[in-house]
């Protein structure tokens, strides 16, 4: 058994030793980093608490970040639930060339992040894009949507549904998991179609909720690459998300040791949503069948 | 466990154990995949951003220099430009940087400060500094110098001024029937020179002669519009640093009142109707510049669109001119400059290679071979002795628009980003007053106001942490 386990630890020793080395010691260095001046090139100052005190009391666009990415999770992650699970709910139902529809739904999630902004910067742009050149059939003269307050925000949202494909794969797995003798059950009860849905098929289906609203939550608050390529946190900061201001503070102004203070930040914040799911989670999910 | 499934298991263990050393001598035997011409050489280096055609006239360079002498072999590597900063910053970091890299971010002083790069003086002889000194433009000297010490090489200064498409010109009766049609030698833009606007409100009126609306008011064409405020507080009287005192100068009554014409001449055509002509506009780098498909007819610009539409445009008539002053109170021959400039980093393994091919490049032998470049990629030299050489002498007498550019090359009145150790903060918080105003969500007084207050921060932060200084 012993030499088992050492067999099993050595099949996995290149994850662990890269685990090791690209995860675990910058994130112990990153909470020595978070107090002290450090530039990457010259050796760190340690200064004590001021990065955190600066953070809060001196610099305003810090609450602005926050408060943006907030509102992102609070709008997003409920929107790309609903989305999933009803594009989940409609693919599960046994019609003709339903393997094809749930392809084309899965497929945009796997479309590469660049690629997807790219198309959607052409979409949205107002004079030549798609949207606007919808809007104009219905006589509405569509918004500059990436330029303008709160457009552009909202743009982002509304991008975020394009990759809903992958959680929405995950919840068809899930609904494919209740026991089909639950529903005969309830017809026999006289259970009509939205009885069941709403009585069988969301409280089986909660887990898989669960898994998906923590982890949209947590893809929420590290939300960058779209904002970064799309709107560089523009127009006038209303899209400068919590992840692209950090990582402005540390490659743009090399101010490293207040990049990992706001890391940190971001990391207790994480963590302590997290926690206040898992502590309602008992509520409302359940595990048994 | 089987004896049959720890048979697979040893042989699977096996096949894995032999696939990782295949790899692991693949490794030792091929450790150059990159061909070296001059394998006894030491090598140099050499990062830079460019790409398309510019980056063939940059390999073509290398290629010169390696030809040039037996002791160095330059290894050129295009980065891209919106990842460069933090590869080369980590490459610093990591102890193994580019011998030398071409930037035009604003990051010098920043750079300088936190000792990223290093200054240039160790490896330049007592000669070549004299010559830095004594032959460089003043403005290229700014650029460079930090603290009193150069911290790169300017290679190519970008100053900016006015285009205008004679056509345009001539459709709405700007130009007099008799005025030429196009600029085929130094007469003919010297008759239309004497015609543009001498005034800043005067180009205005003729922008908005010029603009083109469609049947919904909607901009099919912009006449003009003032754009930057870094390239119009000059214009004013104004500016970001006062060079002699060494400090700054953000919210003056010259600032803002520049603020305020970009901020007016926007409002006059809408906010939003610009945001949605601009997004129109498919590119800007190449032969879709919006002034070359005649979607603008005024609009400022770097010279190397003098040679862009010589090689992708030669057809369309056009001519240069500096952005003029305000009626009251400006400067002539103003604006805002950057440049291509070679810095050499911290750690860098040969410096004084590095340097040798810097003074190629500048043509500190040979200017007449450093402009046979500067001609092909239609860079401004950051000295007189390559504009004054019989090749760039020819170039201009072939694009006579670029005289505007070379023209402007020694005014006092033409101003780079202050020199501060916070440049790049300080460059997107001017950017940020300026989206402010035009946009009016502030008044050009509250976005200044604004700025002053950041920036006045983040000198009182620094003064206030020793270890910043």
């Amino acid at each position: 058994m012993k030499g088992q386990a050492l067999r099993g630890y050595l099949f996995i020793s290149p994850w662990l030793v890269g685990f090791a080395l690209f995860v675990a010691v910058p994130f112990i260095a990153s909470i020595y980093l978070s107090f002290t001046q450090y530039d990457i090139i010259s050796p760190p100052v340690w200064v004590g608490a001021v990065n955190y005190k600066r953070l809060f009391s001196e610099d305003p666009l810090f609450w602005k970040s926050l408060a943006v990415t907030i509102k992102y999770a609070l709008i997003a992650v409920p929107l790309g639930t609903v989305v999933g699970v009803v594009i989940a709910l409609l693919l599960n139902l046994e019609i003709r060339g339903i393997r094809f529809y749930r392809t084309a739904f899965y497929l945009p999630s796997i479309v590469p992040t660049v690629a997807t902004c790219a198309i959607f910067s052409w979409m949205l742009n107002p004079q030549i894009g798609l949207m606007n050149g919808l809007l104009r059939v219905a006589g509405i003269e569509g918004p500059a949507w990436l330029s303008r307050e709160p457009w552009a925000f909202y743009s982002l949202i509304l991008m975020s549904l394009w990759s809903v494909g992958g959680s929405m794969i995950i919840y068809l797995a899930g609904l494919k998991n209740i026991p089909i003798s639950l529903y005969e059950a309830a017809i026999v009860d006289g259970a009509n179609a939205w009885h069941r849905t709403v009585h069988i098929t969301l409280p089986m289906l909660t887990p898989v909720i669960f898994f998906n609203l923590v982890m949209g939550t947590i893809n929420a608050f590290q939300y960058f690459a779209q904002a970064y390529i799309m709107t560089q946190g523009g127009p006038e900061d209303s899209t400068t998300f919590y992840a692209l201001y950090l990582f402005q503070r540390a490659w743009r102004y090399l101010d490293m040791g207040y990049a990992s203070a706001m890391a940190w930040i971001l990391f207790l914040i994480i963590m302590f949503i997290t926690m206040l799911l898992f502590k309602t989670h008992k509520k409302w999910v359940h595990y048994d069948s | 466990m089987t004896a049959e499934r720890t048979r697979h298991f040893h042989t699977a263990g096996w096949i894995f154990s032999a696939a990782i050393l295949i790899a692991f001598l693949l490794g030792v035997f091929f450790k150059n995949p990159a061909r070296r011409k001059y394998p006894e050489r030491e090598p140099v280096v050499f990062w830079h951003m460019w790409s398309g055609v510019w980056k063939t006239i940059v390999e073509d360079i290398c290629v010169s220099f390696n030809e040039s002498q037996n002791q160095y072999e330059v290894l050129p590597l295009s980065v891209p430009g919106d990842v460069a900063d933090s590869k080369f910053l980590l490459s610093v970091a990591g102890g193994a940087p580019p011998d030398c890299m071409v930037q035009w971010n604003q990051i010098v002083p920043q750079f300088a400060h936190n000792k990223v790069i290093a200054p240039l003086d160790p490896v330049m002889s007592p000669e070549d500094y004299i010559y830095f000194k004594e032959t460089t433009f003043p403005v290229a000297q700014k650029i460079a110098t930090v603290n009193g010490r150069p911290y790169c090489m300017p290679l190519a200064l970008d100053i900016r001024a006015c285009y205008f498409r004679l056509d345009h010109l001539h459709e709405v009766g700007l130009l007099p029937p008799g005025a030429p049609k196009r600029i085929t030698d130094k007469e003919e833009f010297e008759e239309i020179a004497a015609l543009l606007p001498d005034n800043l409100e005067e180009l205005a009126e003729w922008g908005n002669r010029l603009h083109v609306f469609d049947n919904k008011g909607r901009i099919a064409r912009l006449g003009f519009l003032p754009e930057w405020l870094r390239m119009f507080a000059p214009a004013f009287g104004g500016g970001f640093y006062d060079w002699e005192a060494e400090k700054l100068t953000l919210n003056t009554p010259e600032n803002r009142r520049a603020l305020r014409f970009i901020a007016d001449e926007t409002t006059k055509l809408g906010f939003d109707n610009v945001v949605r002509f601009k997004s129109s506009l498919t590119g800007k780098h190449g032969a879709d510049w919006p002034f070359a498909l005649g979607k603008r007819s005024i609009t400022i610009d770097g010279q190397w669109r003098v040679q862009q539409l010589k090689q992708l445009a030669p057809d369309i008539a056009y001519t240069t001119a500096p952005l003029p002053p305000p009626k009251k109170g400006g400067k002539k021959n103003a604006g805002w400059v950057h440049g291509n400039f070679m810095i050499i980093p911290t750690g860098a393994k040969n410096p004084q290679g590095a340097w040798e091919f810097i003074k190629f490049w500048i043509g500190q032998d040979d200017p007449e071979r450093a402009a046979r470049f500067y001609t092909r990629a239609g860079w401004l030299p950051p000295r007189p002795q390559i504009a004054n050489t019989e090749c760039f002498r020819e170039y201009v007498k072939e694009n006579p628009q670029f005289q505007t550019f070379i023209d402007l090359l020694d005014s006092p009145n033409i101003e780079p980003t202050p020199p501060v150790t916070f440049q790049l903060l300080l460059y997107d918080l001017i950017k940020r007053a300026d989206e402010s105003a035009t946009r009016g969500t502030l008044t050009p007084k509250q976005a200044l106001d604004n700025l002053e207050e950041q920036i006045n921060d983040e000198i009182a932060r620094k003064e206030g942490a020793p270890h910043e200084k």
